[in-house]
């Protein structure tokens, strides 16, 4: 008869009864019904609760759990967790019921709250209730025992229950699987650096009772830790092991520590690793490529451990300190950064796919008089070439550039900066010619060109200035010019990035101290350089010194120095960024938005992001609300798909500086994704109605959308076309037009083979990267700071290396489309003759390829002609070098010659040869082939990758990047158009040639 | 039969006999156990497990329940009244349907209707209402407690008192004492508003008493501020309520000023 009640009137008048049985009847049931007549029981709560608070009454708890449920009905979490507590054993975690999961997480929330409080306030947790705690425990064994272990982390993480999360981590079934999902999202969801660092310590704790190491995760927990000691000896004790495969795996160790770019960790870690014992070692010692300035500390503590070692052992095995030793200066070679910058260099070069028409339609366009679009095309240049070391564009137009004065021309000389970053060796022979004659000082060379040399060698050795710091200081001392001096600071800030050198800082203060505007600004900038995330009391010295100084130039030097002096410091840094942000000047206040987008980077931390949106909209100078939206980008490169969200309501903003800095935001925390919310944000500011936003999205647009080929998204196309009609409109305004060339110049940065990466593949941030983006946005004010873009670059490709780091060759799938990754295609006719010479020739393909092919002789001739005597463009032989081995192996793969195309369908693979061009949108789709001879030490899709070699009894063939290595006989030969000095130089050096200097002035 | 089901029957009729005896110490304490036994029975509400005995317990309870609602009428305890009539309610709202209908039905429908009024709890009374069938309504206990409520809503209250001679049943007179009494206060609330005074002797009238001496006892007990001199019974207006509130001007200025600030940083 399926009688149900309509109403739970009647229990509830139950409840009043006075006898203790039927009210526990009444409760009993109400507890069954309460689920279909809360509403009506709501209004008897207070009947309930008084029974829950009646000490007499041997049910109290069914009371409470009765009463928690009603108020979880009605929405009051708090007090239904309060009553739930009360209702101890009686709450089942287990059940499964809307109530208890919602309780649950309300509980784990509220727990997680507490500790966090607790443990900010440093009080002990006694305030924790413990029924709550218990609660939790519960939940959390619970899931261990289920074997939803992520969540077990993720409760334990949030609740800073490290003994839980090392409980979860060591009873899971895949405990490296588990270990590096924790490393995830300690870096994604922990935002308190020192609770993070706890976090890691454990894990690291945890990796190391493992049977199986994982020594590469170990010691990117190492690096986050700070701690060089445990890093170097690690690699130690595998760079010692018998096996070649432990040699190579530290090797990769060192590779992936390299690609995060902190240069003071890895120096310490370099320095920390023992001299090999025997003999070798005096032998190796002057070899080792790096002058070792600052060993001096390290070299004591290294004899001790030579003389106990000595006298222990004395006829340990010579071979395997042999083989030590040279595996020492291997890794040294490796940790200094210097192998992978030269094999960068090699790529980059060999590699250069940069359109030089491109260049050469916006040189024509622009107007000679117009100096800004001039500057901007040698800037352009700069980018489109940084790292390939390829300068023909400079030395074909030398009468053209002669027009650079001044500061343009130290723009000029600091632009061969960019196209020779990583050229350790040579960097200085290079930039000799325009670099202060020493004893002189007034040599006869303008200042403007010898501080822009001054900053090129910054620029050449950023990051990794061990060996031209000493040269850059005693220009600096040397210089009494404030241009020299300006760019003696910005190249000494570079060359000593993060290093936190006392004596450097001495020199810079003392620049700073001259007060004169143009050399403070860059001292204040240089400081912050050289102080980079060292949180060091210097900040506060120099904020008196800008509270002191009436040029705003230093201030904002200052500003930005202070800034980048907090970089990755979170919380730490909040005074020195509350000072700021409250500061009457509002240059400082600017500054302080640098602080919070420095301190916060990357972290995507909320109370940073909603400071930034505050001042966005509420500071009264614009520029520190333009700056305030801009920094929005840095604070959440981390997580670039939030970006376009974050800013969209911004970008409609009435201010057109905030605008401007939404989209340099979206630019900075999208740059190299080619996402296409951030695209569709940028598309309409690029024809803004003011001139300056259109700059800026131009930019921002270019930044998102470098590497990203027509064919993963049309809209690319559309931009380049967009670009060329704005360089070739006369109407346009210059500052647009400006932001045009530059963007030309991004879109193909480092000869369309490197991207703007602020994280690195272990989601690091990657400290020169943010720095120097960071110093970039500052062009608004100073146009040479552009130059810092080249920081950010980072080559994308797959180098494969053998245990002798050299470049085997190796073939591996790329398993999509080709059309989807590869290179654009050059421009075929500069539109400007093609309307005069060729206006049939629309599209027929066959007219193309012959006009591209009439092209490339008239450029060969071009460049023969003009540089008689030097060396002939190494661009267009290395081209047709590059198509010839493309055709060698790709017969099947390569579709090289656009009328192929039409005729055969696309292959959906593509064979890729080590080194190979690899975009960050293709990693996914990188496979390594099952028979190949040479297996990655670690399977990863680009950067540098150590491989092991299967058959290592088979002769090796090393492929090269370009420049033929030693031991490959003069492969050189291929390059018959070079002179034959050019080319023996090369196998020589394994670099490429250095470009003859030449001379501009007029 | 069913043991438990015996030893209820023969406590009802202990009780039954105590109540006819009235003897009420008695009774609350055999119905408090009546009503403990009444929780072993799973075919009650809120179960209504079909058990084999399940309509004999129903009705049985059902039963116990309606009698428990006439005791607590005799011993004028409202809130007992309550507590049993929601008890009982299930049963003639659920299992309606399976029991034949209680002769007690009506009139303990309509009792509980005149407790509503006498509370004056005037909504829960229409609630009720509603949920009674077009045949309930025609019943003439019901139909004397909506009447009730329908010259109490005009304001006849000398109706209102005269219908205590026409109670359909005996147990209703308790509810009508307190109604006068409701009505009373009513009428004493409405004329402290409307008058500043008024006359013995039209105060006796207004309030429906019979002599003077029943109208000061009224005052007295119920109403000692009011005064009464020279032949009138004087009411102490309530206070004026304090004069219109300040303007709060500073709130208002912050606010504008805020509102002009928000506008200019919308983006």
């Amino acid at each position: 008869m399926a009688t149900m009640v309509s109403s739970a009137g009647g229990l509830l008048a139950m409840l009043n009864e006075s006898h203790p049985l039927l009210k526990l009847h009444a409760l009993s049931n109400l507890n069954a019904l309460v689920d279909n007549f809360w509403p009506e029981i709501s209004t008897s709560v207070p009947i309930i609760e008084s029974l829950y608070e009646d000490e007499e009454f041997d049910q109290r708890q069914l009371a409470a759990l009765l009463v928690s449920k009603v108020f979880y009905y009605l929405g009051e979490l708090n007090d239904s967790l309060s009553y739930a507590l009360g209702a101890g054993p009686l709450f089942d975690v287990s059940e499964d019921s809307d109530y208890v999961h919602t309780l649950l997480a309300k509980a784990i929330d509220e727990y997680a709250n507490l500790k966090s409080k607790a443990a900010e306030s440093s009080d002990e947790a006694a305030k924790v209730d413990p029924r709550l705690e218990a609660i939790v425990e519960r939940m959390l064994d619970k899931c261990i025992m289920d074997g939803r272990y992520q969540q077990a982390i993720g409760m334990a993480l949030e609740c800073r229950r490290l003994d839980k999360l090392e409980e979860a981590i060591t009873r899971s079934d895949n405990v490296h699987a588990t270990l590096s999902y924790c490393i995830n999202i300690s870096h994604s969801f922990v935002n308190l650096r020192e609770y993070r660092h706890e976090v890691l310590r454990l894990l690291v704790k945890v990796f190391q009772k493992l049977p199986s190491p994982d020594y590469l995760s170990i010691c990117q927990c190492l690096m986050f830790l700070d701690e060089p000691e445990s890093v170097a000896s690690i690699l130690e004790k595998l760079l010692r092991s018998e096996s070649k495969d432990e040699a190579l795996l530290a090797f990769q160790i060192a590779f992936d520590l390299v690609e995060n770019e902190h240069q003071a960790f890895l120096l310490n870690v370099r320095d920390r690793l023992s001299k090999p014992k025997s003999q070798p070692s005096e032998a190796v010692q002057p070899v080792s490529a790096v002058p070792d300035t600052d060993q001096q500390g390290n070299a004591t503590a290294s004899e001790d451990a030579q003389m106990t070692d000595g006298s222990g052992n004395v006829h340990e095995a010579d071979p395997i300190e042999a083989t030590y030793a040279e595996r020492l200066i291997k890794i040294k070679g490796i940790l200094s950064g210097e192998t992978s910058i030269q094999l960068t260099l090699q790529f980059l070069y060999s590699h250069n796919k940069s359109d030089l028409l491109i260049l050469k339609t916006i040189k024509q366009s622009v107007e000679m008089r117009n100096s800004v679009c001039h500057s901007a095309t040698i800037y352009a240049n700069a980018v489109m070439h940084a790292g390939t070391t390829v300068d023909t564009f400079l030395r074909e137009n030398l009468d053209w550039l002669s027009r650079a004065t001044n500061w343009a021309k130290f723009s000029a000389t600091a632009g061969l900066g960019v196209i020779h970053r990583g050229h350790l060796q040579q960097g200085r022979s290079l930039m000799a010619p325009y670099l202060p004659q020493s004893g002189a000082g007034s040599g006869g060379g303008s200042p403007y060109s010898e501080g822009g040399a001054l900053y090129a060698l910054g620029l050449i050795h950023a990051n990794h200035g061990e060996g031209i710091k000493q040269f850059l200081r005693d220009s600096l001392r040397n210089a009494n010019v404030e241009v020299i001096q300006h760019g003696a600071c910005l190249g000494l800030g570079l060359a000593a990035l993060g290093t936190a050198d006392e004596d450097i800082y001495d020199d810079i203060k003392n620049v700073l101290y001259t007060d004169s505007a143009v050399a403070g600004e860059a001292a204040g900038i240089s400081m912050g350089l050289l102080m980079v995330g060292t949180a060091s009391e210097k900040a506060g010295e120099m904020l008196a010194y800008a509270h002191e100084t009436q040029h705003e130039k230093i201030i904002r030097g200052l500003a930005l120095g202070i800034a980048l002096t907090v970089y990755g410091r979170e919380e730490e840094a909040d005074t020195l960024i509350e000072q700021m942000t409250r500061d009457q000047d509002p240059i400082l206040r600017y500054g302080g938005m640098y602080a919070l987008a420095l301190a916060y980077s990357g972290t995507a931390n909320n109370k940073a992001i909603r400071q930034l949106l505050h001042f966005a909209v509420s500071d009264v100078s614009d520029d520190v609300r333009r700056t305030a939206v801009l920094a929005l980008g840095f604070v959440l490169y981390s997580e670039p798909e939030q970006t376009p969200r974050i800013v969209s309501l911004l970008s409609e903003s009435y201010n057109p500086h905030v605008r401007y800095g939404a989209a340099l935001a979206v630019g900075i925390s999208c740059a190299g994704t080619g996402l296409s919310e951030a695209i569709s944000l940028l598309e309409p500011l690029t024809s803004d109605v003011v001139d300056f936003v259109r700059q800026g999205a131009l930019i921002a647009m270019a930044m998102v959308m470098v590497q990203i080929s027509e064919a993963s998204d049309s809209r690319v196309g559309a931009f380049r076309r967009q670009l060329e009609k704005i360089i070739l409109d006369k109407h346009e305004d210059t500052m647009s037009k400006m932001g045009a060339i530059l963007a030309s110049g991004i879109l193909d940065a480092g000869g369309r083979n490197v991207t703007i990466k602020l994280l690195s593949k272990t989601k690091h941030d990657k400290i020169t990267a943010v720095v120097g983006l960071a110093v970039f946005s500052q062009f608004w004010y100073w146009y040479p700071l552009i130059y810092f873009i080249s920081l950010s670059f980072s080559p994308t490709a797959f180098i494969g290396l053998n245990y002798d780091l050299k470049v085997p060759s190796f073939e591996f799938l790329s398993h999509a489309k080709p059309s989807l990754f590869e290179y654009p295609r050059p421009t075929t006719v500069p539109t400007t003759t093609s309307a005069v010479k060729l206006p049939t020739a629309v599209l027929s393909t066959s007219a193309r390829a012959k006009a591209r092919a009439s092209k490339k002789e008239a450029d060969q001739k071009a460049t023969a002609e003009k540089s008689s005597g030097v060396e002939s463009s190494p661009v267009t032989s290395h081209a047709g070098k590059g198509k010839l081995s493309g055709d060698k192996d790709g017969d099947s793969m390569q579709v090289d010659s656009p009328t192929e195309k039409k005729t055969e369908p696309e292959p959906s693979f593509e064979i890729l040869t080590n080194p190979a061009r690899v975009v960050p949108a293709q990693e996914k789709f990188i496979k390594f082939l099952e028979e190949s001879r040479y297996v990655p030490v670690k399977l990863a899709p680009s950067g540098f990758v150590l491989l092991k070699d299967l058959r290592p009894s088979e002769p090796e063939v090393l492929s090269l990047t370009d420049a033929p290595s030693s031991n490959a006989s003069n492969a050189g030969g291929s390059a018959t158009t070079q002179q034959g000095s050019a080319s023996s130089a090369m196998a020589v050096d394994e670099e490429p040639q250095p470009p003859q200097p030449f001379e501009y002035s007029a | 039969m069913d043991p438990k089901l015996t030893e209820v029957s023969q406590l009802f009729e202990r009780f039954k006999a105590a109540l006819v005896r009235n003897d009420y110490d008695t009774c609350t304490k055999l119905l408090s156990q009546l009503k403990v036994l009444l929780t072993e029975f799973k075919s009650l509400p809120p179960l209504f497990e079909e058990t084999p005995n399940a309509i004999h317990e129903l009705t049985i309870a059902r039963d116990i329940y309606e009698h428990a609602v006439v005791l607590s009428v005799k011993i004028e305890d409202q809130d007992a009244f309550e507590r049993d009539f929601f008890q009982l309610k299930p049963y003639y709202t659920d299992a309606g349907g399976h029991l034949p209908q209680s002769p007690q039905e009506y009139p303990i429908l309509g009792l509980n209707l005149l407790r509503l009024l006498v509370q004056n709890r005037i909504a829960e009374f229409h609630t009720e209402l509603e949920l009674l069938s077009a045949t309930a309504l025609e019943n003439p206990c019901i139909k004397h407690a909506v009447e009730l409520e329908q010259s109490f809503m005009e304001g006849a209250y000398n109706r209102v008192l005269s219908a205590r001679q026409t109670v359909p049943h005996e147990t209703y007179v308790y509810f009508m004492d307190l109604l006068a009494k409701t009505v009373r206060d009513e009428i004493a609330g409405c004329s402290e508003k409307a008058y500043d005074s008024l006359s013995i002797k039209d105060a006796r009238q207004m309030l429906l008493y019979s002599s003077d001496q029943e109208l000061s006892e009224y005052i007295k007990e119920e109403h000692p501020e009011w005064e009464t001199k020279n032949g009138f019974v004087i009411f102490q207006r309530a206070k004026e309520s304090a004069p219109c509130k300040e303007i709060p001007s500073l709130q208002l200025i912050n606010q504008t000023l805020s509102y002009a600030r928000e506008l200019e940083r919308i983006v």
